[in-house]
């Protein structure tokens, strides 16, 4: 489950238009987050609120071995409406699906929905990106975003240990993004990192200085292949003519990126540094969503390839595979995912949904009548406020739940098992060693999160 | 005297390596290793070579048949060797982000992933120099304890040679590692490894302690005192203790007192029936230990478990002794790391106590220090004689060194806190010359005892004793004036000492943390006083004991 000051970080992305993915760091992300995703431990309670659209907070207690917590506080400038962040209203994909995709390169500096963006709804219509396009906002609205900031801070209570985070933006295609963590065991008390991150659409460049070692370093990402390079007439423009449907559909339409990465600290004098490449099917692609990507470090002699492909709406897969050509370790772990619209919180062996009765509220034309008051008054009502966007209702949310679960070269497992309950957002895991079949359950956590 | 040191038949043993071996491992592997330690670390050679290690006896304070305790000095610059085996992370980017909190890390795609190249590690041409105390008793088993660092120096070989970073590295680190085995690790082993050998019976099990909990009644004269004195003060012979039993019989009722046999049984009649009456034991020596049937008893009948007082502490000055002591570091051997044990000195003990001091701060203390030193000076030299000829009366028995005070002395010879003696006989008239015997209170502590953890006494005798021995004892050291004019400064010191001239309480040997922490605090406030009065030790004797000097 992504943490409620995550989702809030990934909407104020997506209000200002940022694209988060176009970066090194994110490339194998999917594969990452369908394998690696973090196991609950202990009891974990999160109460949000984005209680103004520019602030949220978030508290957590949670016991492990001690009963501990945390308080957090989010500002940003650029206002988050439309941003669902009820625990009943937000979308369950936003929160918890791990397949991503990508966003449209052309799309930079234009918003994005959050809810909208997660789900991979094939109903909604993939955008037609033109490269030129921009939002409908007006110019002040783009300065306003470009010059947007985000402050975040939490102090997790027994540790005393802080943490701050402030985002600046200072263009549509640059920002600073420095965080530090003070912490008393840390030696100087605390580390700092800053980044710099340039998105030029077609390539994102970063660069980081932390204080921790004197650590410099530079990673980039170049976009290359399907709409990078061929900005003209998109299979979805020509959607609608099946003939070329099913052309379409044996095409393979997709991004290809590369990029590297290279580190280097000053007082340490030790250094790292990595290639890898991606190859990521767009939105606009008719067949199965798929990403590979293949990273080699040839410092260390490690080559790790994942693959990971969205089988069905309700079911992801990846698979991972690393290598060491020095030591000859080798590793695999595959992951899974399955979504549910199950009846007691996508329960995969729950009640079968009741015939999808999908709420007619929506569509039932609602007859307007004269208010009252208007009656009094003589007069026709206001124009009426056009209608909020109800995400959670827009999306046509069905799934109640999904279960994640991975397998490693270790023969442990991982199961999660997250969904809605009313208004709370769960997340129950365990892991299970198959080495130790004595003792088979090494972990076992709730977490539940309610936000209004 | 003579002393045998066979070092080629303890590697002959053909077990003994792998079972050294075995301890090694789980030894290295406890503590959290370093995140460039990627695998277990597993000891594959290990041998102790063919040149033993000097060892030079610098003291011995006790030695019988069935214990012992001696300082050692030990040099050693053999051939034995040491040959790890574990896997070590290469990428020093991924070592780099495991110590660093993740809000902050890089976090690096690729760049941190991990190779792991397996290390051998060879420890050679070690170096030792070592302040030893060694304590052992065939009831507590084997104590070691380093005075100071042992290492002085090692040469680590590995894999890496080549690289000076990591051979740098790799030495500083494992320099840091061996000198924690040294001091923390290994006196641990070797008591239990001392345990398993001698006295089985006292390794730590849990079922066994939950076992007794169940059990309605133990019968104290099943475990007899080692040093039972019937009423009339003589010696009973241990052989013929099994033939007395609680029902019947006079003897009982002389060996232990028949009426803190009655009170005893109220109390644990009202256990068992959770009344709330408890009856009043006069001058009683509540001690709580070992098991947990102990400690509910304890617990039940003192109302002094204040959860601070961990550790066996006398108050002098009152008849009521209790004694706290931490069942857990007395039975398995562990160090405790209590803060409250690091504050610990014998000048607290009388504070630290909160009930029990209470109700006895109107009466007087009586200090009564002995200067132990003096004494050992005169039994071992003949040239003090005439300090000890006046000491008749006041030394009983033999006449053990205690340079360790193995516990805090109970004042007034109070009771030692045995469990089920009940050594009212403790003190004789000034009169009775007859040699006191040692009461070895430490037979006492098997851990099948739990009924009889409260001790009852005679109170006329232990209340007339400390004045006329106070008496008896003064004029045997003229030295003593000094420390009585200042007696502050004196105190701490002279509390432990009191223990001196009981032979029966430093035969005890007892708590081994509580030793180590007692040894170093020692040392510190000898150094202290040392320092503060260069005189002071001159009057009474003319050196330190070469232990404590050198370990400065």
């Amino acid at each position: 489950m992504r943490e409620f000051m995550h989702h809030i970080l990934n909407a104020f992305n997506g209000a200002t238009g940022w694209n988060e993915d176009n970066t090194y760091r994110q490339l194998d992300v999917t594969a990452r987050e369908l394998i690696d995703f973090q196991l609950p431990r202990g009891l974990k309670l999160t109460l949000s609120s984005l209680a103004t659209p520019h602030f949220a907070t978030s508290y957590t207690l949670g016991s492990i071995d001690i009963v501990d917590g945390s308080i957090s506080y989010l500002y940003t400038s650029t206002p988050l409406y439309n941003v669902a962040a009820q625990s009943d209203r937000i979308t369950l994909p936003a929160l918890l699906r791990s397949y991503r995709k990508l966003h449209d390169l052309g799309s930079r500096g234009k918003p994005w929905s959050v809810a909208t963006d997660a789900p991979l709804d094939s109903a909604s219509p993939p955008v037609a990106a033109g490269v030129n396009k921009y939002p409908s906002t007006t110019a002040l609205g783009v300065l306003d975003r470009d010059r947007s900031s985000l402050l975040y801070g939490r102090l997790y209570l027994p540790q005393s240990l802080l943490e701050g985070l402030t985002i600046k933006r200072f263009s549509s295609a640059l920002q600073v993004h420095l965080s530090a963590v003070s912490e008393q065991s840390l030696r100087n008390g605390g580390t700092m990192l800053g980044l710099v991150q340039y998105d030029k659409g077609k390539y994102g460049v970063e660069g980081l200085a932390s204080t921790d070692g004197g650590l410099l370093g530079v990673r980039g990402l170049y976009n290359f292949g399907g709409d990078a390079s061929s900005p003209a007439p998109t299979p979805s423009a020509a959607g609608g003519l099946t003939t070329e449907n099913s052309v379409e559909k044996d095409r393979i339409y997709g991004r290809f990126s590369a990029g590297g990465e290279l580190y280097y600290g000053t007082l340490n004098k030790s250094g790292g540094m990595s290639l890898g490449m991606r190859f990521a099917t767009l939105p606009a692609h008719r067949g199965t969503p798929l990403t590979a990507t293949l990273t080699v470090n040839p410092l260390m002699g490690n080559i790790n390839a994942t693959y990971s492909v969205l089988a069905k709406q309700y079911c992801s897969l990846a698979t991972r595979m690393e290598f060491n050509v020095y030591s000859y370790e080798s590793e695999w772990a595959v992951g899974m995912e399955l979504w549910s619209n199950r009846k007691p919180a996508g329960f995969l062996l729950g009640a079968s949904p009741t015939a999808v009765e999908s709420e007619p509220v929506a569509q039932r034309p609602k007859i307007k009548e004269r208010s009252f008051q208007a009656k009094m008054e003589w007069r026709l009502d206001d124009e009426p406020e056009p209608e909020k966007p109800n995400p959670a209702v827009a999306t046509k949310e069905e799934y109640l739940g999904v279960l994640k679960a991975r397998l490693d070269h270790n023969l442990r497992i991982g199961l999660l098992w997250e969904g809605r309950i009313k208004s709370l957002i769960f997340s129950l895991g365990t892991g299970v060693d198959l080495h130790k079949l004595g003792e088979p359950f090494r972990s076992l956590g709730l977490e539940i999160q309610y936000s209004s | 005297m003579a002393f045998n040191f066979n070092w080629s038949p303890l590697t002959a043993d053909a077990g003994f390596y792998e079972r050294a071996r075995d301890l090694l491992t789980t030894a290295l592997n406890k503590s959290p290793k370093p995140p460039i330690i990627v695998d277990d670390i597993f000891v594959t050679e290990f041998n102790l070579g063919s040149v033993p290690p000097d060892l030079e006896i610098l003291e011995i304070g006790d030695l019988a048949e069935d214990r012992f305790r001696g300082i050692f000095k030990m040099c050693y610059s053999g051939d034995a060797f040491l040959t790890l085996k574990t896997r070590v992370q290469a990428n020093p980017l991924n070592t780099y982000l495991c110590s660093k909190p993740s809000f902050t890390s890089p976090q690096p795609l690729a760049a941190a992933s991990g190779l792991t190249i397996p290390l051998q590690i060879t420890l050679s041409e070690i170096k030792l120099s070592a302040f030893i105390i060694l304590v052992f008793s065939k009831q507590k088993g084997l104590t070691i304890v380093f005075r100071n660092d042992p290492l002085e120096s090692l040469k680590v070989s590995s894999t890496f040679d080549s690289i000076q970073f990591v051979r740098d590295y790799l030495q500083r680190t494992i320099e840091i590692k061996l000198r924690d085995l040294m001091m923390d690790e290994l006196p641990a082993i070797i008591h239990r490894l001392s345990l398993q050998l001698w006295c089985p019976d006292q390794v730590p099990k849990e079922e066994d302690e939950v076992k007794e909990d169940d059990e309605p009644a133990v019968n104290p004269l099943a475990t007899p005192p080692l040093d039972a004195v019937d009423a009339n003060g003589h010696l009973v012979d241990p052989a013929e203790i099994p033939s007395l039993s609680l029902d019947g019989g006079p003897e009982t009722q002389s060996l232990f007192s028949q009426k803190n046999l009655l009170q005893l049984d109220a109390l644990t009649n009202s256990h068992r029936t959770s009344s709330l009456f408890t009856p009043g034991i006069q001058d009683a020596l509540f001690r709580a230990w070992a098991g947990p049937s102990d400690r509910v008893e304890a617990n039940n009948t003192s109302g002094l478990s204040t959860p601070s007082l961990l550790r066996s502490s006398t108050y002098q000055g009152s008849a009521h002794t209790y004694t706290f002591s931490d069942s857990s570091s007395q039975d398995h051997g562990h160090l405790p790391s209590r803060p409250s044990m690091v504050s610990f000195n014998s000048a607290t003990t009388g504070l630290s106590l909160g009930s029990g001091r209470h109700s006895k701060t109107g009466r007087k203390k009586k200090n009564r220090v002995v200067n132990l030193r003096r004494k050992t000076g005169s039994e071992a030299t003949s040239s003090e004689i005439g300090d000890t000829s006046s000491d008749a009366t006041s030394t009983q028995g033999p006449m053990s060194e205690p340079i360790l005070p193995i516990r805090e002395a109970p004042e007034e010879e109070l009771a030692m806190p045995a469990a089920s003696i009940p050594s009212k006989v403790r003190f004789r008239s000034p009169g009775d010359t007859s040699p006191r015997s040692p009461l070895n209170t430490d037979s006492a502590v098997p851990a099948e005892v739990p009924v009889s953890s409260i001790e009852a006494r005679d109170v006329p005798i232990t209340l007339s004793q400390p004045s006329s021995r106070l008496a008896a004892q003064e004029p045997t050291y003229p030295g003593r004036t000094t420390e009585k004019a200042e007696p502050r400064s004196v105190d701490a010191k002279g509390q432990w000492k009191r223990g001196g001239p009981q032979s029966d309480t430093s035969s005890v040997i007892l708590e081994q943390a509580w030793i180590m922490k007692m040894a170093g605090e020692i040392a510190r406030r000898v150094y202290d006083e040392k320092n503060r009065n260069p005189a002071f030790w001159e009057e009474r004797e003319d050196s330190p004991p070469p232990a404590y000097e050198a370990s400065r």
